[in-house]
């Protein structure tokens, strides 16, 4: 199993402990990893909300390189694989809109032909590789660790993009169950994190993250496990920001999955990664739930 | 030249299906009423009161029932399916399975003493799974005919029934029969089920007890219904004050296909409605509608008087979400007032959907046995919706009621298109 | 909006938008109200509802929808495209929307931000310095976005021009 691998912009500019921590599960699960060089942005929700033509090129412009690797994507991030699934689909689908788009790529030597898949981690880990062989790799489960799990919209939103597999929010779930967690469930658990609006218009987004911190908060987690970087900040950073702003607490460290399934499988977490996190992770590391 | 005494088979029988067997069997055909449940009545027997006369259903319903089995031209055959059909108009040749009922129907006299000691109980389907039946049982106390069925697939085969039966009608051996009919004409009439609401993630049905289908709200408003017709929540047992209808769940919704108006749900809700606050004057009685579809005489003054007299409130919204409050188990609905533009989250004791009518899961086979096409939606097809809207797809075989489509509004007109397919059949046999 | 003056309606926009790529389903919006109902932004501010968005649109208030910040309170979480029965597509009709707006010179500084860091660099979110030492102290591969081919892509398709950014 070899995939061309699209990190995206977030997650290697402020989320290094996700990247090593998917760099050291992925191959040890048997996935091969190709770095995409050069790969551009995928085009996320501001850049799509600006302009249709120049987000096509944008994302076709990755899916070519995956072409040319010979390989189909995978992806970490729910934006960049809402974006790249998106473009991908629509241009398969409209071979005028192919057109059009390649004359633009033609600019940058590039043309798309429709032969990759755009995969997100869960499709590899829970369709492609299966939940049992992740269970099988898990040598130190957790016994007592309570999980909220924040799946995200762009994993499985529209329904219709996602036709034809079996899995949506529940994977996430079973994913973390593979790892001995408790997967808990809480109000507003499908509903958006704020993230898109982050930077953007934070009055709102923080009310949104607050809402699920309490859902969280009254189901009685031990923490929080996101998938996706946007999501990951609005819970972990977006707690002091809640803080600050609406003067609560809630104390609920966050975990990339990748960081989940890394301890579970036994390779430690190291200092400087857990320091990156905002919401300390003593909770779930000191007793080693 | 009318054949002496030809005979028509008539499949379903539902109100459609009983309308059209009585309007042969006075012309002086022989008929033959198929039924796959225990008993004739179909959903009629399952409503409470009907619109737009308030008219307690089984009331109506029943004396047609009897008429049907006391009629020397009427031969029920219940409790069995139609399983092959050859030849063609004028001389089909039908093959009957009657089920076995392990019951000898001679013998039986419904005193229903086997019923009493029966050891085993389960979830009633005519009272949709709200009461409890035992393993021989009768659907419903105003069943035709009035003979007890075995529930092969729950009985326990104890034989306590056959000990205490004084007729000694039990036979714990009966087999399937196979029946041969040789039929002019054949009528289908096997009308409607409901979509299933747990399609909905969002609407919790299935997950919440207090989120039911209007159906189940009609059994439990139903005299003769699991509650003796005292309107109680599944949950609790107590009595809704705040109760919510739901409309368009399934219909008119391109995510699941059914892109169709069912037709009767705006009627039934406000019927529904008003009954509600017959039983409980103070409750709160809110209908979430897209559109009121409001069409035929005295509907549109219906809802004017549901209103202003009963002071139902109508509120022009589709609820995004249903979510359960833990505690107090009351259904909560997220609904916009698309008409004051204000968002918001109102609780209620009980809430009440009224799911599409879609075409029976064995409609399609069913089509297939007696070769007549089907619409898009699974609906019998007539061979011409305008002008011949009784007809099927087959020459001599005929359909009415709901499983031609929602066309159909309510129970007059069912009846109206079982006296139809009747006339068509007459007119068919005279031909001959 | 309550009590806000309206423009002068253009007849034309519901066809304009429909014509916009994403925006085709406007012309099946019922407006039954299962989208606001179902929005997250809409329960914390009644400045956002998706549906009386629609019915603007529909109705032809271009400027209202265009010019004010009405199209940007979206998150395109997809929960309202997702329930809607009749093919509305209320989330992508928004994208069409906050494209026509851009258009018009309407677009949120947070989001102009995001734009310039993509044609200055490549990418929407850049790495601090401090990041760039961990990554290298750690091992990991420096960060080298094309720039060069993302600026060719934008300028081909005018990215530039249409958010005023030269």
């Amino acid at each position: 199993m070899k995939y061309a691998f699209f990190l995206g912009c977030l997650i290697p500019a402020r989320e290094l402990s996700y990247e090593i921590s998917i760099r050291k599960v992925l191959p040890a699960l048997g996935v091969e990893l190709v770095d995409m060089k050069e790969a551009n942005c995928c085009a996320p929700f501001s850049i799509q909300s600006l302009d249709y033509a120049s987000w096509l090129a944008l994302a076709a412009r990755n899916l070519c390189i995956a072409e040319e690797m010979g390989l189909d994507i995978l992806t970490l991030c729910n934006d960049c694989y809402e974006s790249l699934l998106m473009v991908n689909t629509v241009l398969k689908q409209n071979p005028e809109v192919k057109d059009q788009v390649n004359e633009v790529l033609s600019e940058v030597g590039k043309e798309f032909r429709g032969k990759t898949e755009v995969k997100h981690l869960v499709d590899v880990l829970h369709d492609d590789l299966g939940v049992r062989k992740v269970k099988d790799a898990v040598k130190e489960p957790f016994t007592k660790l309570k999980v909220g799990t924040q799946p995200g919209c762009h994993l499985a939103k529209p329904k219709r993009l996602h036709l034809g597999v079996e899995w949506g929010f529940g994977a996430l779930d079973e994913l973390v169950e593979a790892t001995g967690a408790e997967t808990i469930e809480y109000d507003n658990k499908e509903m958006c994190c704020g993230g898109p609006l982050r930077g953007i218009d934070d009055e709102l987004a923080r009310p949104l993250v607050r809402q699920k911190l309490i859902g969280l908060k009254n189901a009685g987690v031990d923490c929080v496990v996101t998938l996706c970087p946007f999501c990951f900040l609005q819970f972990d950073l977006g707690q002091l920001e809640v803080k600050r702003h609406f003067k609560e607490e809630y104390n609920l460290p966050v975990l990339h999955f990748a960081e989940l399934l890394r301890m579970a499988m036994g390779i430690k977490l190291e200092d400087w990664e857990i320091k990156s996190h905002r919401i300390p992770l003593d909770s779930i590391l000191k007793g080693r739930l | 030249m009318l054949l002496e005494k030809t005979a028509i088979l008539v499949i379903g029988g539902g109100i459609a299906g009983i309308q059209a067997s009585l309007d042969l069997a006075n012309r002086g055909f022989n008929v033959y009423l198929v039924e796959k449940s225990p008993s004739i009545g179909g959903r009629m027997a399952q409503l409470d009161k009907t619109f737009p006369t308030m008219d307690c259903s089984i009331c109506i319903l029943a004396p047609k029932m009897i008429d049907c089995s006391h009629h020397p031209n009427v031969h029920l055959l219940t409790y069995s399916e139609v399983k092959k059909v050859k030849g063609s108009v004028g001389k089909f040749l039908v093959t009957v399975l009657k089920k076995p009922r392990y019951v000898d129907e001679a013998k039986c006299t419904g005193c229903g003493i086997c019923t009493q000691h029966c050891p085993v109980e389960v979830p009633n389907e005519f009272d949709e799974g709200h009461g409890m039946r035992k393993a021989i049982y009768i659907p419903f106390p105003q069943a035709v005919p009035r003979i007890m069925t075995v529930d092969e697939d729950n009985c326990l085969k104890c034989g306590l029934c056959e000990k205490m039966c004084e007729a000694e009608a039990v036979d714990l051996d009966q087999q399937p029969e196979e029946v041969e009919l040789n039929v002019g004409a054949i009528i289908v009439a096997i009308g409607f089920d409901l979509f299933d609401p747990s399609g909905i993630l969002t609407y919790g049905y299935g997950r919440y007890k207090n989120v039911i289908t209007a159906l189940e709200l009609e059994r439990l408003l139903s005299a003769s219904g699991p509650t003796g017709g005292h309107l109680i929540r599944p949950s609790d047992g107590k009595i809704p004050r705040k109760i919510a209808f739901v409309q368009c769940i399934g219909s008119r919704d391109k995510r699941f296909g059914n892109t169709y108006c069912s037709s009767i749900c705006c009627k039934y809700s406000v019927k529904d409605a008003v009954l509600i606050k017959e039983h409980t004057p103070d409750a709160e009685v809110c209908i979430f509608y897209i559109d009121l579809r409001a069409f035929g005489r005295g509907f549109q003054e219906f809802i004017n008087r549901a209103k202003t007299e009963y002071g139902i409130r109508f509120i022009r919204s589709s609820p995004g979400e249903i979510t359960e409050d833990p505690m107090t188990k009351n259904p909560e609905l997220w609904y916009e007032d698309t008409v004051a533009a204000t968002i918001q989250n109102l609780a209620f004791d009980l809430v009440v959907l009224c799911p599409a009518l879609v075409p029976r899961t064995d409609a399609k086979d069913l089509a297939k046995v007696l070769g007549i096409e089907v619409d898009n939606y699974g609906f019998f097809k007539a061979s011409d919706d305008m002008i011949n809207p009784v007809d099927t797809t087959v020459p001599g075989i005929f359909a009415c009621g709901y499983c031609l489509g929602p066309k159909t509004g309510d129970i007059p007109d069912s009846i109206m298109q079982g006296s139809a397919t009747a006339a068509r059949v007459s007119e068919v046999m005279m031909e001959r | 909006m309550r009590g806000k003056k309206l423009s002068e309606p253009d007849l034309k926009f519901m066809h304009e938008l429909a014509n916009t790529p994403r925006g085709g389903g406007i012309l099946s919006c019922i407006q039954c109200g299962r989208c606001s109902s179902s929005c997250p932004i809409a329960r914390i501010t009644n400045e956002h509802n998706p549906r009386r968005l629609m019915e603007m649109a529909i109705l032809g208030f271009r400027s209202d929808i265009l010019l004010h910040k009405l199209p940007w309170y979206c998150l395109s979480c997809f929960t309202c495209l997702d329930r809607c029965p009749q093919g509305g597509d209320v989330g992508e009709v928004m994208f069409a929307i906050r494209n026509l707006a851009t258009m018009e010179g309407n677009v949120p500084e947070g989001v102009l931000t995001q734009a310039r860091s993509l044609m200055d660099t490549g990418c929407v979110v850049n790495p601090v310095r401090t990041i760039v030492m961990e990554r290298e102290l750690r091992g990991l591969a420096k960060i080298a976005p094309p720039t060069e081919d993302v600026q060719k892509i934008l300028r081909k398709t005018a990215f530039n021009k249409k958010i005023r950014h030269e």
